[in-house]
C-alpha cells in the first residue's frame, strides 16, 4: 500500500488533509525528477550550509576506546546541526507549491531555528510550535527564532514537549491548509513525510560513504546514530543500507528505569501524528509520557522506517541513558575538543558498549549536531 | 439503525459526549436524558492522549476524563447498560489507536456486542476499504467524515464505503464553536446528497439553534459537540446542564 514500509507508516489523519498529503506527494515527485531542483538544492547545500560537512577521524577517541572512531560532522552546517539540510529541501519545495506561510514543531529548538532559517532566507512567514517545557530548557534557541523573525507559539497541553507540539502543528495546518505548508522535522508523520525527510537527509550517508572509502579506503563496520523521530539516523543509514556495514540506532533510555523515550526498545505498534510506527503507550492505547535529558529525543514515538529496518534487522536499535550521555558529552570535549549536542551525545555514549567486543572495528558515528544550547542543561548537572 | 433513527426525526440533533467526564457514571446519565430528550443518535468520545482533530474544549474534555481515570475496560462494562437505557442509537467516536491497541475487530466486536450501533474514526487511514469491510461484516455502521476539501472524486469514493449517515465537516479545521459557518457548507452537502442515499449530517462549529436551523435547511442533522462539552464541564449539575443544553438547540 502507498506510503507503507512493510506494515508500518501510512496516512492516519483528518480527511481535511488528505488533498494536501496529494498535493505535497506531487510536488515533491515532480520536484525529485527534476535535476533543477537537486541542483538548487545542492547550490544551497554548498554555499550557504557550508556541505560537504568534514568526517572527522577522532584520535584520541579512538585510542581511549580501542576502535577507529570517525565523526560525521553535522554540528558544523550553518545552524549547528543536520535539520537544515531537510528545511532546506521542503523549503524548495513549498516555494515551488507558492506556499506563503510555513509551520513547524520542534523539540529541542534545532529544527525550529533551521525553519526559521531558511524562512527568513525566502522571506516566508513562520510559526514554530513549541512545548513550555521546552521553551524553558532550550531559551536560547528560543531567542534565535524570534531574531529570524519566526513566531514561536507556546503548546502547554498534555506533556508540554515535542510531541504537542507535533499535534498542534497538525491542528494549525488543519484549520489554514491552503496557505500554509507544514514542515516536519524529522522522518516521522504521514506519507509522504517519512520518505521525503529520508531523502533530505540521506545526503549525509552519501558524502559519509564517499568519505570514508577516500579517507580509510574500505567502508566502516558500523554506522552509528541517535534515533528520536530519527531523521538524523534515517538520512546516514540511506547511504549504507546497501552495503554489508551494521547500523546502530541509539534511543533515549531516560533514567535508565522506567522513565525514557525508547519507541522501538519499549514500545508497541500504534498510530501516532499519521503513522503506525512504534509507540509508547499503555494498555488502553493512551501515549505514554517521555523523559530524556535531551529535548530532541523526547517523543514517544518514531519514524517508521526504523521501525520497519528493526523487525526485519536491517537495523539495530540499542539503549543509551542520560548519564551515559553526559559522561559522553565532557568525553567528547576533553578528548576531541568538540561538544555534541546531548541527542548526539547518545550516539557517542553508544560506543563505549560497543568497543567492548568490537575491538579494532571502524565505525561512523553521526555527530547530528553541537552542545551549544545544552551548555545550560550540562552544566545543572555538573562538570 | 442510524439512517432510518435519523429520517424519523424532523429537527435531528446528534449530541457528542466525551466518555468519563465528570465520571464514567455521570456519563451514562447524561446519555440516558440526552436520548429522553429527542437526541437522533448520541456519538459516545473516547477519551485519547493526543487528539488532534480536536479544538481546545475537546482536547481539555479528553485530558480531564483521562485524568479521572477513564479506561477502555469501565467503559466496557457500561455500554450495554447505557445502551438499553435508550432507544436512541449510540455512536463511539474514536481515534484510530485505542481502537487498535487490543486489536481493531476485536475491539469493535466488543462495543457492537454491548450494543454500539456504528463507529466515528477522525484519523480513519487514507485507504479505508478493510476497515469498511470489517465494520459491514459486523453489522456496524462506519460514519465516514468528508472535509471542506474532500475533492469530487474522493467524495464518491468515501460515501461508497460509508453506512449510518455521511459526516458533512462545515470548516476547515478542529473541533470547536464557531460564531458563524462557511455558506459553502450548502453546496457540500447538497453535492453529497446526489452521490448517496444516506443521510447527510454536519458537525463542527455549530453552537446554537439558529445554526441547528441553518444547516437543517438543507442537511438531514447535525452533530453537536464542543458547545455541549464546554456547558457541562462548566457546571456544577452537568446532567441538567447536557439536558437543558440540549433543549435549547
Amino acid at each position: 500500500m502507498k506510503g507503507y514500509f512493510g506494515e508500518f507508516g501510512g496516512q492516519y489523519v483528518p480527511e481535511t488533509l488528505l488533498p494536501a498529503l496529494e498535493e505535497l506527494e506531487g510536488a515533491f515527485r515532480s520536484a525529485t525528477a527534476d535535476a533543477g531542483f537537486w541542483n538548487e538544492f545542492n547550490a544551497y547545500m554548498k554555499d550557504y550550509v557550508g556541505r560537504p560537512s568534514p568526517l572527522t577521524f577522532a584520535g584520541r577517541l579512538s585510542e581511549h576506546l580501542g576502535i577507529d572512531a570517525w565523526l560525521k560532522r553535522e554540528d558544523l552546517n550553518h545552524t549547528g546541526s543536520h535539520k537544515i539540510n531537510n528545511a532546506l529541501g521542503q523549503i524548495l519545495l513549498a516555494k515551488r507549491m507558492n506556499k506563503g506561510r510555513v509551520i513547524a514543531e520542534t523539540g529541542a529548538g534545532q529544527h525550529g531555528v533551521a525553519t526559521a532559517t531558511v524562512c527568513a532566507l525566502f522571506g516566508l512567514e513562520c510559526a514554530v510550535f513549541m512545548g513550555t517545557e521546552d521553551i524553558e530548557r532550550q531559551r536560547m534557541n528560543v531567542e534565535r527564532m524570534r531574531l529570524l523573525g519566526a513566531e514561536v507559539v507556546p503548546v502547554s497541553s498534555g506533556s508540554a514537549t515535542l510531541k504537542d507540539a507535533t499535534s498542534e502543528a497538525i491542528r494549525d495546518w488543519v484549520t489554514n491548509v491552503d496557505t500554509t505548508y507544514y514542515l516536519i522535522g524529522s522522518a516521522i508523520g504521514p506519507h509522504p513525510y517519512p520518505t521525503m525527510v529520508r531523502e533530505f537527509q540521506k545526503i549525509i550517508g552519501i558524502e559519509a560513504r564517499e568519505q570514508i572509502l577516500e579517507k580509510a579506503g574500505r567502508l566502516p563496520d558500523a554506522v552509528v546514530a541517535c534515533v528520536g523521530g530519527g531523521s538524523n539516523a534515517i538520512g546516514i543509514f540511506a547511504g549504507f543500507i546497501d552495503d554489508p556495514v551494521e547500523l546502530v540506532g541509539v534511543e533515549a533510555y531516560g533514567d535508565g528505569n522506567r522513565r525514557h523515550a525508547a519507541s522501538i526498545g519499549f514500545g508497541t505498534p500504534g498510530v501516532l501524528h499519521g503513522t503506525r510506527s512504534y509507540l509508547l503507550q499503555d494498555r488502553d492505547g493512551q501515549v505514554l509520557e517521555t523523559h530524556s535529558i535531551s529535548a530532541g529525543l523526547d517523543y514517544p514515538g518514531v519514524g517508521p522506517q526504523h521501525s520497519f529496518l528493526s523487525t526485519t534487522g536491517r537495523a539495530r536499535y540499542t539503549l543509551v541513558d542520560d548519564r551515559q550521555a553526559l559522561d559522553a558529552f565532557r568525553l567528547l570535549n576533553r578528548l576531541e575538543g568538540i561538544a555534541p549536542a546531548l541527542e548526539s551525545a547518545h550516539a557517542i555514549g553508544y560506543l563505549e558498549q560497543y568497543a567492548q567486543d568490537h575491538k579494532g572495528a571502524a565505525v561512523v558515528v553521526n555527530l547530528s549536531g553541537r552542545g551549544d544550547k545544552d551548555l545550560h542543561t550540562v552544566l545543572k548537572e555538573g562538570l | 439503525m442510524i439512517a432510518e433513527a435519523i429520517r424519523a426525526k424532523k429537527r435531528a440533533v446528534i449530541p457528542y459526549v466525551t466518555a468519563g467526564l465528570p465520571d464514567i457514571e455521570t456519563t451514562g446519565e447524561i446519555i440516558r436524558v440526552l436520548g429522553e430528550a429527542g437526541a437522533a443518535a448520541i456519538e459516545i468520545g473516547i477519551p485519547f492522549s493526543d487528539p488532534m482533530a480536536d479544538g481546545p474544549v475537546l482536547q481539555k474534555a479528553s485530558y480531564r476524563a483521562l485524568q479521572a481515570g477513564f479506561t477502555l475496560d469501565g467503559l466496557f462494562s457500561k455500554l450495554s447498560t447505557w445502551s438499553s437505557s435508550v432507544r436512541t442509537p449510540l455512536i463511539v467516536m474514536s481515534y484510530m489507536n485505542p481502537l487498535m491497541r487490543r486489536g481493531f475487530e476485536q475491539t469493535l466486536a466488543r462495543m457492537r456486542d454491548e450494543g454500539i450501533q456504528g463507529v466515528i474514526i477522525p484519523d480513519l487511514p487514507a485507504e479505508a476499504g478493510e476497515i469498511y469491510g470489517q465494520c459491514q461484516f459486523m453489522g456496524m455502521d462506519l460514519i465516514r467524515l468528508v472535509a471542506p476539501t474532500t475533492t469530487g472524486q474522493r467524495q464518491k469514493e468515501v460515501v461508497s464505503q460509508c453506512s449510518g449517515f455521511v459526516y458533512a465537516v462545515s470548516v476547515k479545521g478542529v473541533t470547536g464553536a464557531r460564531q458563524s459557518l462557511p455558506i459553502e457548507i450548502r453546496r457540500q452537502v447538497e453535492a453529497l446528497k446526489t452521490l448517496t442515499d444516506l443521510p447527510v449530517c454536519v458537525g463542527f462549529g455549530i453552537s446554537d439553534a439558529r445554526q441547528v436551523e441553518e444547516m437543517l435547511a438543507f442537511a438531514d442533522g447535525v452533530i453537536v459537540g464542543s458547545h455541549l462539552m464546554a456547558k457541562i464541564m462548566d457546571s456544577s449539575e452537568p446532567v441538567r446542564t447536557a439536558r437543558e443544553t440540549f433543549m435549547r438547540l
